[in-house]
């Protein structure tokens, strides 16, 4: 049957081919000579092609078998099979030049299409990947545009093209959305991705289909990272990569689409403000670890583009407070301890706070250097003031005048200086007092350290340590033993912050002190030593800065803070808009409130306030309507 | 509880009122009325009818104020008596100055206890203008709170509640289960006006409560407790 069919079809194909080939001369010579016998070749070639298609091609039962043959052959071909393509252009061409074309094979041709992929893409997507059917579908799609161009008549390309995406992806989005984004999204697949967007870009309504799929995918996986409190140490890395992931996903797959751009930034708004507060404070601890000394692994340039893509971040966090909060917390630390990498980071760092938030969120930040710098003029002065003095002493003092109101308010401690010491600040408060008066100096003993020499077996050695180590340690100038408790009440050390003092001490790396019995912690009934016999390679010791690190206390009383100064700047907002309106319903006051409040706030905390203040006589309700505020003068 | 027993009692007692107004009231009637329309009201007399329960300081205090209750036949805790305290704009529970007690009385043109009680049905009959009830609710916050301070307690609070709203608000019984296990100590004036607000607006399913109105928190946390409690 096969056989019959294809010797059949050759003879067909060869009269025709004849047929064609005259045809074909004809409308050569017509062209050749247009002049002389353009009537004749018109009539000549019209009644021809009349004729071959009276006779021939409008026999229907002809007519179906070779548009039939067609089909088959095109099938074969789509299947993998080698095919006679010339054959197939000559026939094509000819149905098309006796304008059958569109009635007689394109129709047919566009409905095999049709089922074929139907059936091709429902099966492919069962059995195949995602990036493995991506890749067929480019194929085939590929394929089918070398068909037009090889031999299918132009006109067909746009609904061919059409028919095969429609069922090889239009039919399948979701589906291959749902199936293959998120790994390929999880495995960086630049070039599926890539293909991914050009074949969606395609299909009508694909890219809206990609977009949806695209911001939830950045959000669940952003709410993983924000979401788990385990894994915060690591959550602003890796909300950086992510980040960095993203933005060259976007720049090499989506053409810098500017919608999934924007879907980008909404999604990475969104998760981030899920989890409130937290991430704010792990972004400004980041910071912190990236400006502080000893932070070897950037250069300046690196550790730049760092704190530019931590803007980036920073710039989606809506309760900008808690990072103000903690950063101040930090960057005082940094300052005071000398351990801030480099100024010029930390000042950049800040003109970018100041760009992004304005003059007022960082002029506290600006006060904290501007105190620093003017301290150390004050150092000088004092330095030559000391130098008049008719006694020295023997102990070096640097002071730090720290403006109230710029730094994180510490805690005042009282402890109990040596004699040497207290001499030494009175010295520089009159000093201070005189230059400026009417200013209250208040000493802040938790900030202090200090440099102390000490003589061991090995030899001499600097111990570079905090105020309260010092305290402890110039008690062992006096003793050589002593208890808990009497170090306690010597030197008058909050009784917590003296457990970790000693620990640091006698049990930390550098164990200066023996504490009997031995032990990782601190009893009450423990004793202490000197340590005579301590060895250490180094000439000058740094005693684990204990400042340095943040207690659970400390953390605890910074978001507290935060949340104190909210309740005011709530307060303040309301009796601002109520001083304003004079009377105002409550749904106007409460919207108006968000739109002034930069950080979140439930409506259930607003009431609260506004509640405060009607309690506090600074507004009253309508007595009519108790949806109506009326401000009290 | 105490609020029960003094619903309850005040429920008694009304009816005992009632009772006791028809035995000893329905035989003098005849007297009493000619005394009415005869004598018009003296002033004089008001003064001496005052003087009768006050003390030395010119004020009614706790002692005089219970044998005045006794004389009218009305328990202290009844309502009608915080209807009567509003009527003479006293501003402290259990305490009568003769300027507010000749001013009121005026008003009421009484003179006599015999006067007054004719007047008991009309000062209960000012609680069903809801208007005036308005008054008397918020009245009452002033003239039950302790005069140093801002609030209520709510021990207070919740006897006034009860004696105010317990006949006529069909959950009050589940607010007041609300507050008693609520941590709330005190309760403002914002929250006491709002309640009255409340009972009226609100229907008893709560289905017609607008979580984003301007009711205090107070009010939102009890909708929450009560829906949370019903769906169990």
């Amino acid at each position: 049957m096969e056989r019959c069919w294809q010797d059949h079809c050759r003879q067909t194909i060869m009269i025709r081919s004849i047929f064609l080939f005259l045809d074909r001369t004809y409308v050569l010579q017509n062209s050749l000579l247009p002049s002389i016998c353009d009537f004749c070749g018109h009539s000549y070639r019209d009644t021809g092609l009349e004729l071959f298609r009276t006779h021939i091609i409008s026999d229907r039962a002809v007519q179906t078998r070779t548009v039939d043959g067609i089909l088959e052959q095109i099938e074969r071909e789509r299947n993998g099979e080698a095919i006679d393509r010339s054959l197939l252009r000559n026939l094509l061409s000819m149905l098309s030049d006796l304008q059958v074309y569109k009635d007689s094979f394109e129709q047919k041709f566009l409905m095999d299409t049709n089922r074929l992929y139907a059936a091709e893409g429902q099966r492919l997507m069962q059995e195949r990947e995602v990036p493995e059917y991506l890749h067929h579908v480019a194929r085939r799609l590929e394929e089918e545009n070398d068909r037009v161009i090889t031999y299918l008549d132009q006109s067909t390309q746009k609904p061919l093209i059409t028919t095969v995406e429609k069922q090889l992806l239009g039919e399948h989005l979701t589906a291959i959305l749902q199936k293959g984004l998120d790994s390929l999204l999880d495995e960086n697949r630049v070039t599926e991705l890539a293909l991914l967007y050009q074949l969606f870009s395609k299909v009508k309504g694909g890219l809206s289909v990609l977009l949806q799929h695209w911001k939830e995918y950045i959000k669940n996986f952003g709410g993983t990272i924000v979401g788990s409190p385990e894994k915060d140490k690591d959550m602003v890395q890796e909300l950086l990569d992510f980040k960095d992931k993203i933005d060259h996903i976007i720049q090499t797959c989506f053409q810098k689409n500017e919608s999934f751009l924007n879907a980008m930034k909404e999604s990475f708004e969104n998760f981030v403000n899920k989890r409130p507060n937290k991430p704010a404070e792990l972004i400004a601890k980041y910071v912190d670890s990236k400006l502080r000394a000893g932070n070897k692994e950037a250069t300046d340039e690196e550790l730049e583009r760092i704190l530019d893509k931590i803007m980036i971040i920073f710039r989606f966090i809506h309760g900008k407070d808690v990072f103000e909060a903690f950063y101040k917390k930090d960057l005082a630390k940094r300052l005071l301890v000398g351990k801030s990498a480099s100024v010029d980071a930390e000042k950049s760092m800040l003109s970018k706070l100041k760009h992004e938030c304005g003059a007022a969120f960082t002029s506290k930040l600006e006060g904290m250097f501007k105190d620093m710098e003017l301290s150390k003029d004050v150092m000088i002065q004092f330095k030559q003031y000391m130098q008049n003095q008719s006694d020295p002493g023997n102990i070096e003092l640097t002071v730090n005048i720290l403006t109230m109101g710029y730094w994180p308010s510490y805690t005042p401690m009282e402890v109990h200086l040596p004699s040497e010491m207290v001499k030494l600040q009175e010295v520089f408060k009159t000093f201070y007092l005189g230059k400026h008066s009417g200013r209250k100096l208040q000493w802040q003993p938790t900030l202090g350290h200090a440099v102390l020499k000490a003589e061991f077996k090995e030899g001499k050695k600097e111990l570079q340590v905090s105020l309260f180590q010092t305290l402890v340690l110039l008690m062992f100038n006096e003793g050589e033993e002593f208890t808990m408790q009497e170090i306690r009440s010597a030197t008058g050390i909050e009784d917590g912050e003296l457990r970790r003092t000693l620990q640091s001490l006698a049990c930390g790396k550098a164990r200066v002190l023996n504490k009997i019995p031995r032990g990782k912690d601190v009893e009450d009934g423990d004793r202490f030593c000197f340590n005579a016999d301590f060895k250490h390679k180094l000439f000058r010791i740094k005693i684990n800065q204990i400042q340095m690190k943040e207690t659970v206390e400390e953390q605890v009383s910074t978001t507290e803070r935060v949340f104190q100064d909210r309740q005011y700047q709530i307060d303040a907002a309301i009796v601002r808009v109520m001083k304003m309106r004079k009377t105002l319903s409550h749904t106007l006051l409460v919207s108006e409130l968000y739109n002034q409040l930069k950080f979140p706030v439930k409506p259930g905390d607003l009431k609260k306030r506004i509640e405060s203040l009607i309690d506090r006589d600074y507004m009253e309700r309508d007595k009519e309507s108790p949806n109506q505020y009326h401000y009290v003068a | 509880m105490p609020v029960k027993k003094k619903r309850k009692s005040s429920g008694s007692d009304d009816a005992g009122l009632r009772k006791c107004k028809i035995t000893s009231f329905c035989r003098p009637a005849t007297p009493g009325r000619l005394i009415n329309s005869e004598d018009h009201f003296s002033s004089k007399k008001c003064l001496s009818w005052f003087y009768e329960y006050a003390g030395p300081d010119e004020v009614v205090g706790p002692e005089g104020m219970e044998k005045f209750c006794e004389d009218i036949g009305v328990e202290p805790e009844n309502i009608v008596m915080l209807v009567l305290a509003w009527k003479l704009e006293a501003p402290n529970m259990g305490f009568f100055t003769k300027e507010e007690w000749l001013k009121g009385m005026t008003s009421l043109q009484c003179d006599c206890n015999e006067r007054l009680q004719e007047k008991l049905d009309y000062l209960r009959s000012q609680l069903n203008d809801a208007a005036v009830f308005k008054n008397i609710y918020r009245y009452a916050f002033d003239f039950a709170r302790d005069k140093d301070q801002r609030s209520l307690d709510m021990d207070t609070a919740k006897s006034m509640l009860a004696l105010l709203l317990g006949r006529t608000w069909p959950l009050f019984p589940v607010f007041h289960q609300f507050l008693e296990q609520s941590r709330y100590k005190v309760m403002n004036k914002d929250q006491w006006y709002n309640i009255l607000e409340f009972s009226r607006t609100v229907q008893a399913d709560l289905s017609n409560y607008d979580e984003d109105g301007a009711w205090p928190v107070m009010l939102d946390e009890f909708v929450e407790w009560h829906k949370v409690r019903s769906a169990l």
